[in-house]
């Protein structure tokens, strides 16, 4: 990027985090905010330059170039009318008196005005909803639902209706798209906050609302597509930046790592060196990759950059705690206690380090907390399940990973964990639902394709279960003599002795790499068995006698193994 | 009456007496009788005016008729007053003072008496007669009108027909005045010609009749927010105007103003502790917490106060309604349709009650004649929607609950009257196996609100139907989420799951296989490529087992929309209130 893309960029990202905080859209402007100020800094030369250019065009009566989309005369004389309920209505609004916010502008007609108007709407709701919805995992809890939903929509829809069939206003298109989603209707959301972002890219927020409601990568996919086809994101290098972070949170998101998103990922990091996001994005590539160490050098960096950052310290936790690093585990707790008691991640991250602690009372009542106090916090609710797991309360565990899954549908782990516990309550045409689901979102995990394969075989579907397991194996990263063992025991019951025997045999090949296992053992036993039976003395008698591992009881066995093929390889010779 | 005006009244008498024992003459008799009407003593006035020489005297026979009805002798007072009217040739007499003429005062009066003796279709009568021979009779009218005692189209006639010229110049002003009061049903257009006019012409823009009348139009489109912002404001003009009150009420009791009801209650009963109307508010507030003993006592206690009055017999009747005493419900609510010939709601309430009595032939009878008066009303066409859908009609089912559909669209309905009928309609295509259109309406009831779990488990079911396992799987989930108890989700979910182990878990997995094989080859462990695959099924074997596994359940599927279809009619119960 050169200089005057690199300005131009500034010039965008300034204009919309002051933008986004007139609509009171706090988080999206931070976001823009620490981009740019993530960005490489001017010189002091390149700054005064710019300054005299500023004045330059003022003098000369040039409006500085703008990327909100035009508005009509008739919009702005408007907006000037609704200019002083609009000062009382945002000052309202920051105190947080929503009601009052919304019923101040009444009768208001600007996109401003009926976007905040309807805005504070939807947050009263929202937090009446939470008033009423009381504790984590309580009886009423998640059921309860905004008041106000039916009523913004309906005066969404008379807007669109008014404005001959579609919303023109950026904001109201994302306010529309988000109240959609809460509304279950995920298809037209996507399209609602898709116009949004054609219109005006700068909004995080609705980047990230249309990240969420994309359940697998075929869909965001074929979105990624679509904005790489939208002439105005090919054309426009800003367009192209935003456009190009949105690509690299997807592809994060779903674990999919290839080259591409490195050099994306390379390139922002140039643009921005400062951005923490950018490092945090790369950070979780990493842990999605089971890179964990250098996962942990980027977030050290990040908390070296902005150590008063909470954001994405929880995921920083789940890192260590992977690494059972509890030393800075507790470091990191005791820092982020210290910066902000009453934020969700801190309690994430105290959370972790009591799980680690095998404290797992205390971890889940962090779990609730934190959840208490950001129902969002969607990581929470998968990490209490597994401290039910734990705890071995299947109902409870149940419980939490579906609200994970609820909150968040790409949530593997979630999943996955759903299928555990009903694996354990003995349903296993729940489990194997759950396990596909997350197989679904992780195909190239061995783990997932083994739960469906010993999910199938359970359900007395052996077809399904060796199918399962080749693929477990075909993705698998080392050859596995668990499955492989596995497989052969799948054919074995199909009765098929030419595979189990096959499969037998690569099990223990393994042993030479690997050193014996129970499942090598078992093999070799089996191989000895085989061998007896075909009257293959000596080969029996090769496998038998080296068999040093296991339980007492194959020992045993391969012993008597040994001494029989023994006795009938020298009646032989005889 | 005060200290002061009675002691007018004593020396008035005293001097009358006087007088009359001078004279003699029946017109100070009449006189004498008139001041002991108006202190009260109706039983003097009564025995002073009962002589043969009074008989002539029209004024006379009108005076003793009223003390009658004073003294609740109505039997003796039709005798008095004549049970038909005498004057039915020759009531073309030009009044000259200009106030109202007597013949049509005592047509009124005859009106009054059968009233009270429940002979409505006689009293309908008088006091339409009383409204032909002098259009300025406006009590007449107003019983007619605020009774519901004609059907719009008996209304419409008589409007038409009355002779405005008595009204001096005012003809063309009293007119539109009585346009304004017709029922709404089928005359908006009529109505708001009216009203317009009286604005424009008349300059009444501010005028509170004209803006009761509004609120009736609004009520009856159920634009129950716009009404009831009209209703605050008809009541912060003169603070407390009765009139509006039963309006108020139901519009307070459909937007959830309970508070707003409390404090309404309570001003009426510190104001007017002993009118119908502060115990049909006190009653309403009791429906509206739930509290459904309290109110049907309150709602009994404003029909004894005023037997005529039709919201607290339907208050009342919703009572029983809503704890599903059907019996009960339907005398009750008979009655108020007695009373109000004019008005659907009370047959249509009949009809939902036999609905849920799953008496057909007597709920279709109820319906059709409420949709003979009001042809708009959604509600009304939805339950016969729902009426058609249980005898099996599918197809006047639909053409119902579309009619219903698009007067809801009209009339800007509320919305919960607006989700069952999506609702309704998505069972009714699912019946008829148009599963894309019953998942389109499906949706739009997901839209609106957070749905039941039935609507969930019927979605799930469309799917499954259509071969979207795993998206059926997930809808059952919904649907359990909201309903753990819901042993149809759960039956479903289970053959959900079932055919997802049977069907798409090898096709799941060959599907990956494929793809992943191709970016990872691991051919030197496993030699032989995995030659056992089974090709995949093609759909249409697929679909077929689906069926087959659905045919077990089918019963299942017919029967949540009839458990839901009951859940409608008891929502739609308590949707609509005391109008």
């Amino acid at each position: 990027m050169d200089l005057t893309e690199q300005l131009g960029l500034r010039n965008a990202l300034s204009e919309s985090a002051s933008t986004l905080r007139d609509h009171h859209l706090y988080s999206a402007s931070k976001w823009s905010a620490e981009a740019l100020n993530g960005m490489k800094p001017l010189s002091e030369e390149q700054k005064f330059a710019l300054y005299q250019k500023k004045g330059q065009s003022k003098v000369n009566g040039e409006s500085l170039h703008t990327y909100l989309p035009k508005i009509t005369p008739e919009c702005e004389l408007q907006r000037f009318y609704d200019m002083d309920k609009l000062t009382l209505a945002s000052s309202y609004f920051d105190c947080k008196e929503f009601d009052r916010c919304s019923s101040a502008l009444k009768g208001c007609k600007s996109d401003t005005a009926t976007f905040l108007r309807l805005y504070s709407m939807y947050l009263s709701g929202e937090r009446k909803r939470d008033l009423d919805s009381g504790a984590v995992l309580s009886e009423n809890n998640g059921n309860s639902q905004n008041p106000y939903l039916s009523e913004i929509s309906k005066q969404l829809k008379q807007l669109t209706e008014a404005g001959s069939g579609r919303l023109t206003d950026p904001f109201l298109l994302y306010l529309a798209g988000v109240v959609a989603t809460c509304s279950k209707d995920i298809p037209r959301a996507r399209e609602l906050l898709y116009q949004s972002l054609t219109l005006y890219p700068f909004n995080w927020g609705c980047w990230k609302e249309l990240l969420s409601s994309l359940g697998n990568f075929s869909d965001a996919s074929a979105f990624l597509l679509r904005f790489a086809r939208n002439s105005r994101f090919t054309e426009n290098k800003c367009y192209r930046v935003m456009l190009l972070f949105f690509e690299i949170t997807i592809h994060q998101e779903f674990f999919q790592t290839s080259p591409e998103v490195v050099n994306d990922l390379q390139f922002l990091e140039e643009i921005f060196p400062k951005f923490s996001f950018v490092k945090v994005q790369q950070a979780l590539v990493s842990y999605n990759a089971l890179d964990y160490a250098a996962a942990e050098n980027i977030f050290d960096s990040v908390l070296v950059l902005d150590p008063l950052r909470l954001d994405d310290m929880d995921t920083y936790s789940n890192i260590l705690y992977v690494m059972e690093k509890k030393s800075k585990l507790s470091f990191l707790a005791q820092h982020t206690l210290k910066v902000d008691p009453l934020r969700s991640e801190t309690c994430c991250v105290v959370a972790n380090y009591y799980s680690l602690k095998f404290d797992h009372q205390k971890a889940i009542m962090y779990y609730k907390r934190a959840l208490a106090l950001n129902k969002r916090c969607l990581s929470a609710w998968t990490l209490m399940g597994h401290e039910f797991v734990e705890l071995k309360n299947s109902h409870a565990a149940i419980e939490s990973y579906r609200r994970a899954v609820d909150a968040n549908n790409k949530d593997f782990r979630a999943w996955y964990g759903l299928g555990q516990a009903y694996e354990v309550l003995d349903m296993n045409l729940y489990s194997l639902y759950y396990y596909q689901r997350a197989c679904a979102l992780r195909p190239m995990d061995k783990r997932m394709w083994q739960a469906i394969g010993n999910c199938s075989e359970k359900l007395n579907e052996y077809e399904d279960a060796i199918k399962a397991y080749k693929k477990a194996l075909s993705v698998s990263p080392e050859v596995d003599p668990v499955i492989m063992y596995k497989l052969a025991s799948l054919y074995e019951e199909k009765g098929d002795v030419k595979n189990v025997k096959f499969y037998m045999l690569q099990c223990l090949k393994e042993e030479e790499y690997e050193g014996a296992t129970d499942e090598t053992s078992k093999a070799r036993l089996w191989l000895a068995k085989h061998e007896m039976q075909v009257k293959n003395w000596q080969h029996a008698y090769n496998y038998a006698s080296e068999l040093m591992h296991g339980t007492s009881h194959d020992i045993e066995e391969a012993r008597a193994i040994a001494r029989e093929a023994g006795e009938r390889l020298r009646e032989q010779n005889e | 009456m005060t200290p002061y005006f009675n002691i007018i009244m004593q020396r008035q008498s005293i001097l009358v007496i006087k007088f009359f024992t001078m004279t003699n003459d029946p017109n100070d008799a009449f006189w004498l009788a008139q001041v002991y009407y108006s202190k009260g003593d109706y039983q003097m006035a009564r025995n002073l005016l009962s002589g043969s020489q009074f008989e002539e005297s029209v004024s006379c026979r009108y005076l003793s008729g009223l003390c009658l009805l004073k003294l609740e002798k109505y039997d003796e007072a039709l005798d008095v007053v004549g049970e038909s009217n005498p004057f039915k040739k020759d009531h073309h007499v030009k009044n000259t003072d200009g106030g109202i003429k007597l013949e049509a005062s005592l047509c009124y009066l005859r009106g009054v008496i059968y009233a009270r003796q429940n002979n409505f279709e006689k009293a309908k009568e008088s006091y339409k007669e009383a409204v032909e021979v002098d259009v300025k009779c406006f009590e007449a009218f107003h019983e007619l009108i605020s009774n519901s005692m004609l059907t719009p189209d008996e209304e419409l006639n008589l409007v038409s027909h009355l002779d405005f010229e008595d009204a001096d110049n005012n003809a063309d002003l009293v007119k539109l005045l009585y346009t304004t009061l017709l029922s709404k049903y089928g005359n908006v257009h009529k109505f708001e010609n009216a009203e317009q006019r009286l604005k424009d012409e008349y300059n009444l823009e501010e005028n509170v009749d004209l803006m009761l009348a509004r609120t009736d139009l609004l009520y009856v489109q159920c634009r129950f927010q716009d009404c009831l912002e009209l209703c605050r404001k008809i009541l912060s003009k003169g603070d407390l105007n009765l009139q509006v009150f039963p309006n108020y009420l139901s519009c307070l009791y459909e937007t959830g103003g309970k508070n707003e009801l409390f404090l309404a209650a309570h001003k009426l009963a510190e104001n007017y502790p002993n009118s119908y109307i502060t115990w049909l508010a006190i009653g309403t507030y009791y429906f509206s917490i739930g509290k459904v003993n309290e109110a049907r006592q309150f709602f009994s206690r404003a029909s004894i106060l005023n037997p005529s009055f039709g919201p607290a017999w339907i208050g009342f009747a919703h009572t029983f309604a809503v704890e599903g005493e059907h019996e009960q419900a339907i005398s009750a609510y008979a009655t108020a349709s007695r009373l109000f010939p004019g008005s659907h709601l009370p047959t249509l309430f009949l009809g939902m009650q036999y609905l849920q009595m799953k008496n057909i032939t007597l709920a279709q009878e109820y319906l059709n004649l409420s949709l003979g008066i009001c042809s708009l009303d959604p509600l009304l066409l939805n339950e016969l929607g729902v009426l058609y859908y249980n005898e099996g009609d599918l197809n006047k089912a639909e053409v119902f609950l579309q009619k219903a559909l698009l007067s809801s669209q009209n009339l800007d309905s509320g919305a919960k009257a607006w989700c069952s009928i999506h609702c309704n309609l998505g069972h009714v295509y699912r019946r008829e196996k148009r599963y894309r259109l019953a998942i389109t309406h499906f949706n739009e009831v997901l839209h609106m609100s957070k749905g039941e779990s039935d609507v969930y488990s019927s979605m799930g079911l469309i799917y499954l139907k259509l071969g979207h396992v795993s998206h059926s799987i997930g809808l059952l989930h919904s649907a359990l989420a909201i309903n753990s108890t819901d042993a149809i989700a759960t039956e479903l979910l289970n053959k959900a799951l079932e055919i997802n182990l049977k069907l798409r878990n090898s096709k799941f997995i060959d599907e990956n296989t494929g793809s992943v094989l191709e970016n990872k080859t691991k051919e030197q462990y496993v030699k032989r490529r995995p030659s056992n695959f089974s090709t995949p099924k093609d759909s249409k074997n697929d679909s077929q087992f689906i069926r087959e596994s659905i045919d077990n359940i089918s019963f299942v599927a017919s029967d949540p929309s009839g458990v839901d279809n009951d859940n409608d009619n008891g929502d739609d119960v308590m949707e609509l209130d005391t109008d």
